[in-house]
């Protein structure tokens, strides 16, 4: 108990609260920024935290990495540009909304549906870090083969444009994904003789020219001169839509939607949770699944991809509560579960605290108690701080679907631009999003989905990475399904692949 | 062409007209960012430094990279910036730091890898292109079992690897990586038989000590720093340390010599410059990194002191030194990594492209099934929403306007390292403005407000290295 007041006490003074409130504006800023990640905000976050203390230091991390994953659905609903790979897989249905006048709905929904899974996340944390934790441990290569592999199977599950072209699209992603030089081999691959592209294909270059460049291709050459508002049906509905969605109603009604699908967000959070946990996995995966759990199970399947709010609000809730749980092998293994804990790992122990499982011995060592208990109050402050900002944040950006496109197409190239380059300073990030771009454009003209793509880029890498690695320690191939883990994964990759065949099978008779 | 007929004046001219009105406000707001950039020709340094790290954020070398830009920033007092330039094994960020513009502004934190690559022919670099300015750490490698394992010293994983019918599994970073070199060299080394140690490559010692943790492996070589939490935990056991003395720290754990074995093997951090350039830059530079890295860990908020907290070694050396220790590190791995016992790491296990060609196969048979089922007519619906309000628009399409997009993209890309973000981004979106319709002087009032706001917003709150140019901006 005493922990308890002395942790509320140490968050609720004035210079942690500062703290928090800079960070969180920093977060918002930088995730709404595409091509700047939150891994890349803590980052630059780290020199600061030298002068800070523990609790603010952790405090600064934790808001950032918070509003900068909802910040990243900012962009991705306004522009279509994906702030963070997190925000991948429902970039097209938010999109879509603000192509309807709905931006405000879309980004508001996100803003609630993430501080409910942040804090559902938070209490996943709290509750259940220790029995989690010892199921991330039983977690080899197969088990991770396996999981890589559900996720490939939910973007194929997910598509509304026909299985096949998402299978196309994935295959593509996860061949680019196979460029230069793996830790697996000492030969680089694919790379015709090219040595910038030793390196691979990094995600989020191809990312924004898939997603961002592609759209601006579409739309220049639709747009008549000289009549900037005429051309993009888009920003014809926006201008009207903009008005009707500010009024009260439309803050309610995403707020009420949200609480109406408790028992959905529920149900994602916990995908987001459990699957955070993992090391390696993460927000991307997590919001790829319970994208597709929600399409599973809802009334309107045929709504996902062309803006549906049930999927947004899932899947933003699941990304969201996987933050907290990157947390729990920090915590008690100190192993780093993404690479913002990995981060977080370096500063917790610039300031003497040692991770590991004696960290949640309350009685043991009362002052790294105080700190874990600091830690769980900071992510219930920073999701309470996220609403507020984050609504100001949808305010500010949503002047963006006034400006005329003429005007704010060169803008959104030159940001495409600048976030590709920023992330290793490198030309030839640079040329990689121009030609990803140049092939986005082409794709959507053939009705390819994009989405996968992405997934695969992500993906690809480690999945032939566990692959090899299962296939050099098995002795059969039954050592695949050799756990109860495995056999349970294996059994999900069926399931999302067989049932809306079977279901749409049964539907015709 | 319709593009030109429907408008009586040439972009070209629009523009021309527009710089008359704007010319004015041009100059002035250039002239306030000159005010930034003008002053680079008097002393060294003037201007934010650059710190290439070839590996990835928060990792090790990063966390070091950044506290060394941290210390230098307080020495130099200009911006110092870390960019994590990663991939290719280290390849790509050695090569970018070590044949930058020899100007000094561009450090590179240089890693033990700069001694195998080249062995393993991945890239011609090696330790004789870089100008060593101080070395800031060495981490030997460490072999680690999980606490259950019934292995209690190394010549206990001797006898196993010997005895064993099935090959034992290790792992610890990628395939030649430094933990596989050190494990690999210490088999050779004690004629132990290397058939015998499979090595999983993992991302990094993360991950392996994951698998240590969950059974995936039976042993991990890596650093002790790397394993600390679970050393501390009791989840895991070192049963010796590859280092000619004790590691600082980690007291408990024998040295390999301590058992009978002279085998040693460390992996190492160090700053260098890219050769010509100029002396004097060199000599104050390594005047600056020997008073920080010099400074003792007792003096709270020192250089030691941080590497202490993280317990990281924090053995240094200065230029000479370092470069004597890189000669003789590089021939100490060129003989193992040309040894048989490697002959495993230049060979792949599998095929490299089987993945990819597998792969390839989908991807056509998905095509082809993509083919098959457009010809389906109950496929379709859900793209025709949004293709029909495109094909609604073909009738005015403007392939022009995505062409131009698309070079002026690419003329960025190409013209902005000499010419500086500032001005080519003015010129890109002014330009792209007028060509898609809007008046010229509101676009190139809107072109020279966002170009310098978005390099302040970058450039200076969010240390982003962008283009320097003509005139550092």
């Amino acid at each position: 108990m005493e922990i308890l007041t002395d942790a509320f006490y140490l968050v609720i003074e004035p210079t942690t609260l500062l703290v928090i409130v800079a960070a969180a504006m920093y977060g918002l800023m930088v995730g709404a920024i595409p091509g700047l990640t939150a891994t890349m905000a803590i980052a630059l976050m780290v020199p600061l935290t030298f002068y800070l203390n523990e609790v603010a230091a952790i405090a600064a991390i934790v808001t950032a990495v918070t509003c900068s994953i909802f910040a990243g659905d900012i962009p991705s609903a306004l522009i279509r540009i994906p702030g963070t790979p997190a925000s991948a897989a429902y970039a097209n249905d938010a999109y879509a909304l603000t192509g309807q006048g709905k931006h405000r709905l879309a980004l508001k929904l996100a803003l609630y549906a993430s501080v409910a899974g942040g804090l559902l996340g938070t209490v996943l944390l709290v509750i259940a870090a220790r029995p989690l934790a010892a199921i991330a441990t039983q977690f080899t290569s197969f088990e991770y083969f396996w999981l890589y592999v559900l996720g490939l199977c939910c973007a194929i599950a997910v598509s509304d444009r026909g299985q096949a072209r998402s299978l196309f699209a994935l295959t593509l992603g996860l061949l680019f994904s196979t460029v230069g030089l793996a830790p697996d081999f000492s030969v680089p691959r694919l790379t015709f003789g090219l040595n910038e592209l030793i390196n691979g294909i990094s995600f989020i270059p191809a990312m924004i020219g898939l997603f961002g460049i592609s759209e601006v291709l579409r739309v220049a050459v639709t747009l008549p001169q000289r009549r900037p508002h005429s051309g993009a049906p888009s920003a014809q509905a926006s201008a009207q839509g903009s008005v009707q969605a500010s009024t009260p109603e439309a803050t309610v009604g995403a707020a009420s939607f949200v609480f109406g699908r408790k028992w959905a967000l529920i149900k994602s959070s916990s995908i987001g949770g459990v699957i955070g946990m993992l090391p390696g996995a993460g927000a991307d995966i997590a919001a790829w699944i319970s994208y597709a759990v929600s399409k599973r199970s809802s009334k309107h399947p045929e709504r996902y991809g062309q803006g549906t709010t049930e999927g947004i609000a899932d899947a933003t809730g699941a990304n969201n509560a996987a933050l907290g749980s990157a947390w729990i092998p920090a915590l008690v293994f100190g192993i780093p579960g993404d690479s913002v804990t990995a981060i977080a790992l370096g500063v917790l122990m610039m300031k003497n605290i040692t991770p590991g499982p004696q960290i949640f011995d309350f009685a043991e060592n009362a002052q790294q108690a105080t700190l874990v208990v600091c830690l769980y109050f900071t992510f219930v402050l920073a999701n309470l701080v996220l609403i507020p900002l984050g609504l100001l944040a949808i305010r500010t950006g949503g002047l963006l679907v006034r400006i005329p496109r003429a005007i704010l197409l060169p803008a959104v190239v030159l940001f495409c631009i600048v976030g590709s380059f920023s992330i290793a300073a490198s030309y030839v990030d640079v040329w990689i999003m121009l030609a990803f771009g140049c092939l986005g454009f082409a794709l959507e003209r053939w009705g390819i989905p994009l989405a996968p793509i992405v997934l695969g880029l992500i993906l690809g890498g480690p999945l032939e990475h566990r692959f090899l690695q299962s296939i050099t320690v098995a002795n059969s191939p039954l050592a695949f399904v050799d756990s109860l883990i495995s056999v349970v994964l294996a059994a999900g990759c069926v399931i999302v692949v067989v049932l809306p065949w079977w279901s749409a099978r049964s539907a015709l008779r | 062409m319709k593009v030109g007929s429907e408008h009586t004046l040439p972009p070209t001219a629009c523009v021309a007209r527009a710089f008359r009105q704007y010319a004015l406000l041009a100059v002035v707001f250039s002239l306030v960012f000159t005010a930034d950039g003008v002053v680079r020709a008097s002393d060294y340094p003037n201007r934010p430094i650059t710190i290439i790290c070839p590996w990835a954020a928060g990792g090790g070398t990063d966390r070091v990279s950044r506290r060394m830009a941290f210390e230098l920033e307080r020495k130099l007092q200009v911006p110092v910036n870390v960019i994590n330039a990663t991939g290719g094994k280290g390849v790509t960020g050695h090569n970018r730091g070590l044949k930058s513009r020899p100007d000094g502004y561009t450090l590179t934190m240089m890693t033990f890898e700069l001694n195998t690559m080249h062995w393993m022919r991945l890239t011609d670099l090696t330790y004789k292109d870089a100008l060593p300015l101080v070395s800031v750490n060495e981490d030997y490698a460490a072999l680690l079992v999980a606490a259950d394992s019934p292995w209690q010293s190394v010549s206990d994983v001797a006898a196993a690897i010997k005895a064993a019918q099935e090959p034992l599994t290790a792992s610890g970073t990628a395939a030649g990586g430094a933990w596989h070199l050190a494990l690999a060299g210490w088999l050779d080394s004690a004629d132990l038989p290397a058939e015998k140690v499979v090595w999983i490559p993992s991302a990094g010692s993360s991950p392996s000590l994951q698998q240590l943790v969950s059974g995936g492996v039976d042993m991990v070589c890596c650093s002790l720093p790397e394993a600390r939490s679970l050393l501390e935990a009791g989840t895991v056991r070192a049963l010796g340390v590859m280092s000619p003395e004790r590691a600082v720290g980690f007291e408990q754990v024998l040295t390999f010599g301590d058992q009978g074995d002279s085998w040693t093997l460390g992996g190492w951090r160090g700053l260098g410059l890219p050769l010509g350039t100029p002396p004097e830059v060199v000599a104050k530079l390594r005047d600056t990194l020997e008073a920080i890295v010099s400074a003792p860990a007792s003096q709270p908020d020192s250089f030691a002191a941080f590497m202490q907290q993280q317990k990281f070694d924090s053995t240094w050396r200065d230029a000479e030194e370092f470069e004597q220790f890189m000669a003789d590190g590089d021939a100490k791995l060129g003989k193992i990594l040309q040894s048989e016992a490697l002959a495993a790491v230049s060979e792949d296990r599998f095929n490299p492209m089987l993945y990819p060609s597998l792969l390839f196969g989908i991807g056509l048979i998905s095509a082809g099934w993509c083919f098959v089922s457009r010809a389906a007519p109950t496929e379709i619906p859900a793209a025709t929403a949004d293709a029909s309000a495109g094909d609604v628009a073909i009738q005015s399409t403007r392939p022009w306007n995505a062409i131009l997009c698309i070079a002026s993209i690419a003329l960025f890309a190409l013209v902005a390292e000499q010419v500086g973000f500032v001005i080519v981004s003015i010129a890109l979106l002014a330009a792209l403005q007028i060509l898609l319709g809007t008046r010229p002087p509101l676009a190139i009032l809107v072109a020279v407000i966002l170009g310098p706001a978005v390099y302040l917003l970058f450039a200076k709150a969010l240390r982003v290295g962008l283009p320097m140019g003509w005139f550092g901006w």
